[in-house]
């Protein structure tokens, strides 16, 4: 399942793995800035980026098409508006939407597929995002699979009892029952969590230091998106 | 409704994440606040309920079939603060591991669906309880998906995507449709909730009406207006896109960095604010 293959590359073990996830998250949103301005006619500096992104899922050691299709899940929603744009006699913009959509997406995946949850929230607690929102992010992270199998299983139940009976009602009765089983399911994380000595909030461990390799890659990444944006 | 990365021009990315991320600090302070310690694995497995309740479609018409959004369920059962902190949360795994959305739109999408969304659902809820729990509850669901949208379209309008006026209407007939559909699945959940145990709809904290409708009065102005700026790009795309391009790739990232340092900054401010208050 996709969650189960992302969770697995995030544990690899290249040297991309180890750097710092403050470094990788800065990284990506400095390639992301410099995609997002770059002008529809610089085709080569997409062809540029894609090599780039290509070169670090090497180091990596992630697979490309896995990767690649997993970013694909953009590509109805930019086909649309690119369609449109072709409409409206913009082919050079049409194209670029589509590949800005996309490169995007696929960098995003090479940070998450070289860091575990857990590094990239530590990452944003270090940048002052609230604790409150990071706390949320990881419980829904953590119990988004086993309610959604729960779901699943809901559904085959239904499907099983009265194959015809596919209406509104159904639906909205699916949802209460889910909403009632979550409700306890949470009661009783809460439960074994006191059990385990939770005293109202988390003690996170100690961040990892900054070492000059993480600097050093974060500098090599800006350079390399820099110089593409400026020669090309 | 997730608008992917590369849509938005600079200028609306970059003002949407600099609106959106002190917003999401305070809604995190007021959840904070509002919420004991037993609710925080709520929040998240609320989250997840979510999630995995957008599965369970339902037929709407012959070949097509709907689902859930969840923003207004949750905002009615949660209340607002908690609602759009855990919408916020979806949406940054969306963004970062579902590719449903982009990392710099980040800003935009926890605008349109946590922020104004939640708060067009809050509203609405607000508004009409006395006359009717049931209407209430339908225009909470309905408003909160037309609310983001409408703001969704009109941020691709402003950025320079190109649509023709018989695509925009079937937009805008498309985003009715799924407006009335989330309304009343919205009311069918909510009464299947009470009828398992009417002690799971947290009372909403209370606004006086005036204060609600002066409030609903400004958010369909920022829709509106979003709407009427975007079918006008004479005046705005003049602004917004012509005049970036002309100012040169320079001083376009320049302004992309800038902007995320001034998030940094603001919320760097509202931690030490929020730290300040606390030990006072």
């Amino acid at each position: 399942m996709h969650h189960l293959v992302i969770d697995r590359w995030s544990r690899g073990s290249s040297s991309l793995h180890q750097r710092d996830p403050r470094a990788k998250l800065a990284a990506l949103l400095v390639f992301l800035v410099v995609l997002s301005t770059t002008r529809p006619g610089a085709q080569w500096a997409f062809v540029a980026y894609a090599v780039l992104l290509i070169l670090t899922a090497n180091l990596a050691r992630l697979p490309i098409l896995g990767l690649a299709s997993r970013a694909a899940l953009v590509l109805p929603f930019s086909a649309t508006f690119a369609l449109l744009t072709w409409w409206s006699g913009d082919s050079l913009r049409a194209l670029a939407l589509a590949e800005k959509s996309f490169l995007s997406g696929t960098a995003a995946l090479l940070l998450v597929g070289t860091t575990p949850l857990t590094g990239w929230t530590a990452a944003l607690e270090s940048w002052r995002v609230p604790r409150m929102l990071i706390l949320v992010i990881q419980f829904v992270y953590r119990y988004l699979f086993v309610i959604a199998e729960q779901v699943q299983r809901m559904r085959w139940a239904a499907l099983c009892r009265g194959p015809k009976q596919r209406g509104f009602r159904l639906a909205a009765g699916l949802v209460g029952v889910l909403f009632a089983r979550s409700w306890q399911r949470a009661d009783g994380i809460y439960h074994a969590m006191l059990a385990r000595g939770f005293r109202g909030r988390f003690v996170p461990a100690p961040p990892a230091p900054f070492r000059s390799s993480d600097a050093l890659f974060l500098s090599t990444c800006l350079a390399g998106c820099l110089a593409i944006r400026m020669l090309l | 409704m997730h608008i992917p990365d590369g849509f938005l021009s600079t200028p609306v990315w970059a003002t949407l994440d600099v609106v959106s991320a002190p917003a999401v600090a305070w809604v995190a302070r007021r959840a904070q606040r509002d919420t004991q310690d037993n609710r925080i694995p709520l929040l998240g497995v609320m989250g997840a309920f979510v999630f995995a309740a957008q599965m369970v479609n339902f037929p709407v018409g012959p070949g097509t079939s709907g689902h859930l959004v969840g923003g207004a369920l949750l905002t009615v059962v949660l209340g607002p603060a908690a609602a759009s902190l855990v919408l916020t949360a979806i949406l940054v795994l969306q963004a970062l591991i579902f590719q449903d959305g982009g990392v710099l739109a980040l800003g935009a999408n926890v605008f349109n669906m946590a922020l104004a969304g939640v708060a067009a659902a809050y509203l609405a809820n607000r508004l009409w309880a006395h006359a009717s729990r049931s209407v209430a509850i339908f225009a909470a669901g309905a408003l909160s998906v037309m609310t983001s949208a409408c703001l969704a379209l009109g941020q691709l309008l402003i950025s320079g995507v190109p649509m023709t006026g018989g695509v925009l209407w079937a937009s805008l007939g498309l985003f009715l449709i799924s407006a009335i559909m989330e309304g009343a699945i919205t009311v069918a959940a909510v009464r299947a909730i009470e009828r398992l145990n009417p002690a799971w709809i947290t009372p909403q904290p209370a606004t006086s009406r005036a204060v609600a409708a002066i409030a609903m009065a400004a958010l369909v102005l920022v829709v509106v207006g979003t709407l009427i700026a975007s079918a006008a790009p004479d005046g705005i795309q003049r602004l917004t896109m012509q005049g970036v391009d002309s100012v040169g790739w320079r001083a376009r990232t320049m302004a992309g960095l800038v902007g995320i340092a001034m998030i940094f900054a603001l919320c760097y401010l509202g931690g030490k604010l929020k730290s300040r208050r606390r030990s006072a």
